[in-house]
């Protein structure tokens, strides 16, 4: 029979915290037997799936392997093979120490920045000068040309310089460069074709800067990595 | 490595650091994956599922609450998903327990002296009648009873307040008993079916 006794006894049980109150049966459940009987089940069912967590099974190696693969293909981990083949600068710290070895830095710094101010010159077109074109024209292939050459010059002298170098590292750097150089064409091809399209020139301006910060980019690494 | 450290160049990418972490939460949340689902190959599906989320989301984590907590709300959340999809309907969690026909708590089933569950609980039967809870039941007894996690880590895993987390243990419990009482009453009957037939037999 079920008593008002019971009933608290049965809404107090719902909001007993088996961790925090003491397991010893409560005073109204010393003398019910059917109130007793409930808590010491709940006791027991407590106390049985407390003791599994000494057991707790080791999952399968796999779910690591599987894991792993698949962060790395969605690009979420480093791992050191990518970052020995991802960014060739830092694998190879020595060569980029070294690459631009044979020129003092500060000239190469001079040479850089002389290089922009000379082709953002030269690029910035016949402005008040609409009747001298072809002497713009000619002093823009005049000045573009051998800022062409001397960027490739920085380039091949520490290449042709260097005693080792890797060859996944070297076809990396000759790969970016190529398109650099590819980009450069083009602009030339254009600004040679419409010497008075601004756009164009600019473009040609765009891609020797970015040779210049490509070459200062690589230089600037290998100073700090050395 | 500590965790927090293990964390931090997680965020950043770190591989060894990724695996630190896992083997530092993986028989957890491992655990709590096979006695949710009771099938060592979901089991394993579900756990590389929730470190494939927490990895995902783990430049995301500022440590408001602590890191292990945080894994298991990512890890019982993919679970209950996953038991979601199995039942075909998109029930909350209060929706995935068994309320009371009437009052909406647990049914009041008081076992008579000669029911006691006390020295007749045994792994096997109690895995078995976890297995036929209702998730959201299933969910709040193995962190609290099976896992030590308190209320109030479990109201934060289960976004829940820390008196919802105790009375749907209560209300487990409760439920575990009955299906426990079930399998008792069950299992005389067979002993004494079978002791009927042998002495049948023997007349």
């Amino acid at each position: 029979m079920i008593t008002n006794e019971c009933k608290k006894f049965l809404t107090w049980l719902e909001t007993w915290d088996s961790d925090q109150q003491p397991l010893d049966s409560p005073p109204h459940a010393r003398g019910c037997s059917s109130c007793r009987a409930v808590f010491e089940d709940l006791k027991a069912i407590h106390a049985e799936a407390h003791t599994w967590s000494a057991n707790e099974p080791e999952p399968p190696a796999h779910i690591w392997s599987s894991l792993h693969a698949q962060l790395k293909d969605e690009g979420l981990i480093r791992t050191p093979e990518a970052e020995r083949v991802s960014p060739p600068v830092v694998s190879s710290p020595g060569w980029f120490a070294n690459l631009f070895a044979q020129v003092p830095r500060p000239v190469l710094a001079g040479a850089y920045l002389s290089l922009l101010v000379a082709a953002g010159f030269a690029l910035s077109g016949p402005f008040g000068r609409p009747s001298n074109e072809a002497i713009w024209l000619q002093g823009t292939q005049v000045v573009a040309s051998p800022l062409s050459a001397q960027l490739d010059t920085f380039e091949q002298n520490p290449m042709a310089s260097r005693g080792y170098v890797s060859p996944a590292v070297a076809a990396s750097l000759h790969q970016n460069l190529a398109i650099v150089d590819n980009y450069i064409s083009l602009c030339e091809k254009s600004v040679q074709e419409e010497p008075e399209n601004e756009v164009a020139r600019d473009y040609l301006f765009e891609a020797y800067q970015q040779k210049a910060d490509l070459l200062a980019q690589i230089n600037e690494r290998g100073e700090n990595v050395q | 490595m500590p965790e927090s450290e293990a964390i931090r160049l997680a965020q950043q990418g770190s591989a060894p650091a990724f695996e630190r972490l896992y083997r530092l939460h993986n028989r957890r949340v491992y655990s709590l994956c096979l006695r949710m689902v009771s099938n060592t190959a979901e089991a394993e599906d579900l756990t590389q599922e929730a470190f494939l989320q927490l990895f995902r989301k783990i430049a995301t984590f500022r440590g408001e609450s602590a890191f292990s907590t945080w894994l298991h709300r990512l890890a019982v959340n993919v679970v209950l998903m996953r038991l979601r999809k199995k039942s075909g309907t998109e029930a909350s969690l209060d929706e995935m327990t068994e309320p009371d026909d009437e009052s909406g708590g647990p049914r009041r089933d008081f076992g008579g002296p000669d029911l006691r569950l006390s020295g007749s609980i045994d792994r096997v039967n109690l895995q078995r009648a976890v297995e036929q809870l209702p998730p959201g039941y299933k969910a709040v007894f193995v962190l609290h009873d099976v896992q030590g996690y308190e209320h109030n880590e479990i109201a934060k895993i289960m976004e829940c307040s820390i008196g919802n987390s105790k009375s749907q243990l209560h209300k487990a419990r409760m439920r575990l008993r009955e299906l426990l009482h079930e399998a008792l009453r069950d299992k005389a009957r067979e002993d004494r079916k079978a002791a009927s037939g042998t002495a049948g037999g023997k007349d």
